[in-house]
């Protein structure tokens, strides 16, 4: 993972402007799509993998902070059936269930987050997995409230039942998002994260709360996590515990590192490849864990930068050659 | 007296590591706290600043009563440290290392710092100014867009001092600033130690090498946890307890 802190002030102004630029045209070419197709069946791919995109960036975040959250996929569970609870049960509009819910998670991240914060590498992956293993059996024993077992059905949509308007709302919220914890990334804050994940000793020698960033960084995850679960109750109307457990929480660990952990883009990347790619062989789908932990081993050994380092890499065996081929003239 | 140490203590289970350690650092002065291995320096290092709790004593700094308090905490008051080993974050560079480690002046509210206003702008111009100056007077400046990790030893350690001073001490706390230094770089070491004196600012320090110890107004020697004297490095030098402590009782006759 790369710290590079940006100083931005000091670059030309199209090393500051250019990323954003093309997130803006690849947001724009993304809003073109439902002009060219009505299939509902690739637009509700598309909009699964923007949520999917903004809870595994939310893993990642908490990942720079030095914290290794095994059971994040938690909190979006808690954001989904807190949200879809509220709706169903207490009839109240998804309007207001679905930012209730992202509260929600968000509290109960601030509230673990402090007792967690002594904890340090695998004592917290630990208890952070078994957090997100115990929230997922509180949820199936919550009977009919939580429809246990079999999931909860006959959540209220948030606006009708085509697959269209999500499409626009979610990649909106999806933008929005990514573009707030990109800042949050790169400003201070962020600097201050990393530092923290470096050393927790350095920096509370210099003046840093380091349980209070580490918190920080939680909450922010666990914010968007929820979010992210919340828009999903909504959109899918049935939810169930199975999209919340620990494999969950690895499939974000899978996209990170396919794309590439050191960089921001990178779990974009890898999610949008390892979830879209497997709808395009749709014939060989029973196959897609086989074809997924493939290419995570050939990723792990081959590149370990992930696909964002991929361009690097090959510019690094492309310049050995010419100096391997200079050599030999 | 800026720090005043008193009947400070530290069980680890059975273990006295400090046993009723009590000193004092005054202002502008230079104190060296030696002691054979395992002697208790580094345990008495990290009860100073905070990061073990004393069982039993009482730390005074700048007039508060710091005892328990947490290393943040210290470090706002100004108690400034570098650490042994691993003196740096190892995955930023040496600017970065700096730039980061300004947390405290001038400190941006995190608000400040998402929405990019103007006084974020202006602590973080001024954070890679003072940043810059602070690597010019270690002289590391050449080195700066060096990532820490791969830098020499010596260059580490003056790095750590650099990040030490961002948080602009009162008391600067060096836990052995000059181990795997050569020659050379002990002298800047020093030069640079003795420079900040000029300050006002006090410096506390573990050391093994004498020649460092020679620039101490004064040393406390440790063993076993407890002091077993305290004076002028010549009184030390002298001191029958000290030698017995080093080179065991038969040399000392």
């Amino acid at each position: 993972m790369s710290d590079a802190i940006s100083f931005a002030r000091y670059e030309k102004k199209w090393s500051r402007y250019g990323p954003f630029a093309a997130a803006v045209l690849v947001v724009l070419v993304l809003a073109a799509i439902p002009f060219f197709t009505d299939s509902p069946y690739l637009l509700h791919v598309l909009n699964l993998t923007f949520l999917t995109i903004l809870a595994a960036v939310s893993f990642r975040t908490i990942i720079i902070s030095g914290q290794f959250p095994l059971g994040h996929a938690a909190f979006m569970g808690i954001g989904a059936y807190s949200s879809g609870m509220m709706a169903k049960w207490l009839g109240w509009s998804p309007w207001i269930t679905i930012p209730l819910g992202t509260c929600v998670a968000t509290c109960i991240g601030i509230v673990i987050g402090y007792p967690f914060s002594r904890l340090r590498a695998v004592y917290y992956a630990m208890v952070s997995l078994f957090f997100g293993i115990a929230v997922v059996q509180i949820i199936n024993a919550g009977g009919v409230w939580s429809g246990g077992y079999s999931g909860l059905t006959g959540i209220p949509p948030l606006i009708g039942f085509s697959k269209t308007p999500y499409y626009y709302l979610f990649l909106i919220v999806t933008f929005v998002s990514l573009l707030v914890l990109y800042r949050f990334e790169t400003c201070r804050v962020g600097t201050t994260w990393k530092a923290v994940a470096q050393s927790y000793l350095i920096a509370s020698s210099v003046g840093v709360n380091e349980a209070f960033y580490r918190v920080y960084a939680l909450a922010v995850g666990c914010f968007f996590a929820g979010l992210a679960g919340a828009l999903y109750a909504h959109y899918n109307f049935t939810i169930g515990t199975s999209s919340f457990d620990f494999v969950a929480t690895m499939m974000f660990l899978m996209y990170g590192v396919v794309g590439g952990m050191f960089s921001f883009v990178g779990p974009i990347l890898g999610t949008a490849l390892l979830v879209l790619a497997p709808e395009a062989a749709r014939g060989l789908k029973q196959y897609v864990p086989y074809i997924s932990a493939g290419i995570l081993l050939i990723v792990v050994y081959g590149m370990p930068q992930g696909l964002i380092g991929l361009p690097g890499m090959i510019k690094r065996l492309l310049s050995r050659r010419a100096k391997y081929e200079a050599g030999r003239v | 007296m800026l720090l005043e140490i008193d009947n400070l203590t530290k069980h680890f289970g059975g273990l006295a590591a400090v046993d009723g350690l009590s000193f004092g650092v005054g202002q502008g002065e230079i104190v060296g706290l030696i002691g054979p291995n395992g002697a208790g320096k580094t345990t008495a290092f990290n009860l100073i600043t905070g990061i073990l709790k004393p069982t039993e004593g009482r730390l005074t700094f700048d007039g508060h009563d710091v005892t328990g308090k947490k290393p943040h905490q210290l470090a706002k008051l100004g108690v400034g440290r570098t650490f042994q080993l691993n003196p740096l974050f190892p995955r930023f560079t040496v600017l970065e290392n700096v730039v980061a480690s300004c947390h405290l002046h001038p400190h941006s509210r995190s608000i400040d710092a998402f929405f990019n206003t103007p006084r974020y702008r202006r602590n973080e111009a001024l954070i890679m100014e003072q940043a810059l100056e602070t690597l010019k007077l270690l002289r590391l400046d050449e080195v700066k867009n060096e990532l820490a990790s791969n830098l020499p030893h010596g260059y580490q350690k003056m790095l750590a001092v650099a990040r030490a001073l961002t948080v602009r001490p009162k008391l600067l706390l060096l836990d052995e600033p000059t181990s795997g230094m050569n020659w050379e770089e002990t002298e800047l070491t020093l030069s640079t130690i003795e420079r900040m004196l000029g300050t006002g600012m006090s410096v506390l320090l573990v050391e093994h090498n004498m020649e460092v110890i020679d620039i101490c107004d004064r040393v406390v020697v440790m063993n076993f946890g407890r002091k077993i004297a305290e004076g002028s490095v010549d009184e030390i030098r002298n001191n029958k307890d000290v030698v017995e402590a080093y080179l065991g009782g038969d040399h000392a006759a």
